[in-house]
């Protein structure tokens, strides 16, 4: 790997730059590994969110357009009628045939949803092949299977293991552009839907990298990790 | 739509940020209306900080609806002990408002109409919401730098841009600019925690 000093003698900032929002690809790549592989790394990030935060008092303040409260309430109470889906998914995985999926199915069979699967109707399949993914520990503890369906933009995880108390297991994909975008936490206990935000679904394709962090409960304060990975596997088309 | 800039007494700003603190703990509660009243008192902060990194207002409030989202979500994990509200939420959207800026490739050059211009210097009074004790050290360090280091930090915070961005913005090369930024960060370390 590049020593991202190179040749000069400028001091690393790295965590500065980080928090600035100054680095992008490669550079920023490096300064996301560090904020999970040194604790110390990622509190100095904290520590210049902090500072940086400071200028926010000079920020000039611009209305809100009108209505986004309202959108924002309506997208808080939607999860319900997202999550009740309008045909059955497990057994649209179940019927594809390919050697990902027969993988896949191992974890999914083994590691039923909580809720009954319901009864396999017919099975319309996707417009967009879907992904999966199994994710595996890194130490110790169960793997568990996503699935991802481009066409409705919806992730089905299945049960993990339960986080200590006062955390949270967050998913985050890691994609093209080889940065952690957060996917969402896991449900505790149980299987997990979620519909990731604009800009954690373009990173969603074949090859990409799934983990999953422990975070602070509610999940990682900063929008990216701050844990280090329990549990990473790759998405692949099924 | 416009600039609101505030001058309250420093026993209003502490009052203002302690009732934020509660606002925002409550928020965590998953109380309705602590978030509605969250809303209203933060949005035109946040709104501005989404105006300015993505340029577009249809952009910035998409942007920002999905910050109070992610705000609903997540304000169970803030610690008032680690950061004042303002700045844990307002890092929330200027973090947001840079992904959406770098996922839609925006290299946009030209001074955003819609944004109001920031001022140059540090607030002569103190912003309401930020803790007086600590608004004017980052604005002190700052000001000791030399005005390309100064110039560079205070864009790439404002206006969310990469070193490439940057360097392109005022045609110096990459190496130049990197420098600046690095030498300006490291005297800005030394001044802050001096």
């Amino acid at each position: 790997m590049t020593d991202i000093r190179t040749t000069d003698d400028l001091p690393d900032v790295s965590a500065a730059e980080l928090a600035l929002g100054v680095l992008d690809g490669d550079e920023r790549a490096v300064a996301l590994r560090r904020v999970l592989a040194e604790p110390g790394f990622a509190q100095s990030v904290e520590a210049w969110r902090g500072y940086l935060g400071q200028l926010f008092a000079v920020w000039p303040e611009v209305a809100a357009p009108e209505g986004v409260f309202e959108r924002v309430e309506r997208s808080i109470d939607a999860p319900h009628a997202v999550a009740a889906p309008s045909r059955p998914f497990w057994p649209a995985v179940a019927g594809l045939t390919s050697l990902a999926a027969a993988g896949l199915l191992v974890f999914v069979v083994a590691r039923p949803p909580q809720a009954p699967l319901p009864v396999p109707a017919p099975v319309v399949v996707p417009a967009q092949p879907l992904l999966v993914a199994s994710i595996a520990p890194t130490a110790k503890g169960a793997a568990i299977a996503a699935v991802y369906d481009p066409a409705r933009g919806v992730l089905r995880v299945t049960a993990a293991d339960t986080p200590a108390a006062g955390r949270s297991t967050e998913l985050w994909v890691i994609g093209a552009d080889k940065t952690p975008h957060s996917l969402g936490l896991l449900t505790p206990g149980g299987a997990t839907s979620v519909t990731p935000a604009l800009v954690a679904r373009r990173q969603l394709a074949p090859g990409a990298t799934l983990a999953v962090t422990i975070e602070p409960s509610g999940g990682s304060p900063t929008g990216l990790p701050t844990g280090t990975i329990v549990l990473k596997g790759d998405l692949s088309q099924v | 739509m416009m600039d609101t800039p505030a001058a309250p007494s420093k026993g209003r700003d502490a009052a203002a940020r302690a009732e934020l603190t509660e606002i925002l703990v409550r928020t965590g509660d998953e109380d309705r209306a602590a978030f509605r009243e969250l809303y209203v008192r933060t949005n035109a902060k946040l709104f501005g900080i989404c105006l300015r990194i993505c340029g577009e207002r249809e952009a910035a409030a998409d942007v920002l609806h999905d910050v109070y989202l992610t705000v609903w979500k997540r304000a169970g994990a803030y610690e008032p002990s680690r950061a004042s509200p303002i700045t844990w939420l307002a890092t929330i959207a200027r973090n947001r408002a840079i992904d959406w800026r770098r996922a839609n490739g925006s290299r946009r050059t030209a001074p955003i109409e819609e944004a109001p211009e920031i001022a140059d210097t540090a607030p002569l009074a103190s912003e309401t919401l930020i803790a007086d004790e600590e608004a004017h050290s980052l604005h002190r360090c700052l000001d000791e730098l030399d005005g390309n280091q100064r110039d560079s930090i205070r864009t790439a915070f404002f206006q969310g841009v990469t070193y490439a961005e940057l360097a392109e913005r005022v045609s110096v090369p990459l190496g130049t600019m990197k420098s600046w930024v690095r030498r300006g960060l490291a005297r800005l370390r030394e001044c802050l925690e001096a």
